[in-house]
């Protein structure tokens, strides 16, 4: 049988790889798959949380799919940003993207 | 029983794919990990009932965000070496960080006492089809989110657009 414990305890762990690959990773797009990962993580737990406690109204399920479109927006224009990055100083490191700081 | 072994099957593949994407040297193969740890998120949904969010999971997922990846490290694979180390010099403080949050997820989860509800909404609900409720809560409860979030898109589509154009300036 399983439980909403599972589904949460298989999102916390989704979110940890997540949150390891946004610190550790230097490239900035591999930061954004990572993020991607992340908000699996929390619609997982939405959709649990939704099927597990208030099933009649599916409001979880509605949360998901705008935190889906809403994610798909955010990483259009992440890679939008980075390509225009890329094209003018040939830098794709998180750590080399340094202009703005003084 | 054979619906527990079906969700170890996938959470295994799910969590494999996610570390091999994290630990993974070449940041292409790390985008096609990517879609198989998203896969394996679909199948989880649709264990759970939700068949049109594993759908739209898939599609929206799979069939545009990882495309689109796989388009732009396509675009600017010069400088990613694939010996170049991918890695920052925070691999230790990111261990700390990660396992503690997930440890403190994990104990709250198990210390709270869920009580009997659970029980017996899933089996009221099991594995029946809620999209019939999710497409007349989008239309009727949840419209004015919807249209703001059509919104929200096509202000991401224009500003995608005019980010990536090349400024006429520039190429003279």
């Amino acid at each position: 049988m399983i439980t909403l414990s599972h589904y949460i305890i298989l999102g916390a762990v989704l979110f940890a790889i997540g949150i390891f690959g946004v610190i550790t990773r230097r490239n900035a797009i591999g930061i954004l798959m990572s993020l991607e990962l992340i908000f699996n993580a929390v619609n997982i737990n939405m959709v649990a949380f939704s099927r597990f406690l208030t099933p009649e109204g599916a409001y979880g399920e509605l949360f998901t799919i705008f935190i889906i479109t809403v994610a798909a927006a955010e990483s259009v224009l992440g890679l939008a940003i980075i390509l225009a990055i890329y094209r003018k100083r040939q830098v794709l490191n998180a750590d080399e993207m340094n202009l703005m700081k003084w | 029983m054979i619906e527990l072994i079906l969700f170890y099957a996938f959470a295994g593949v799910t969590i494999f794919a996610a570390m091999l994407m994290v630990l993974s040297r070449n940041i292409f193969h790390s985008a096609l990990f990517l879609a198989l740890a998203l896969l394996g998120v679909a199948a989880l949904f649709a264990m759970m009932g939700s068949f049109f969010i594993a759908g739209i999971q898939v599609l929206l997922y799979i069939g545009a965000v990882v495309v689109l990846t796989i388009f732009v490290i396509n675009l600017t694979k010069q400088v990613i070496g694939q010996d170049v180390s991918q890695v920052n010099e925070l691999v230790l403080p990111a261990i700390i960080t990660s396992l503690l949050s997930a440890c403190l997820i994990i104990l709250a989860v198990l210390k709270t006492d869920w009580g009997t509800r659970i029980a017996q909404s899933v089996a009221q609900s099991e594995l029946t089809d809620n999209t019939a409720i999710i497409g007349r809560q989008l239309l009727t409860n949840f419209v004015i989110p919807f249209e703001i979030v059509s919104v929200l898109l096509l202000a991401a589509l224009i500003g995608a657009i005019a980010i990536v154009s090349r400024d006429k300036e520039a190429d003279k």
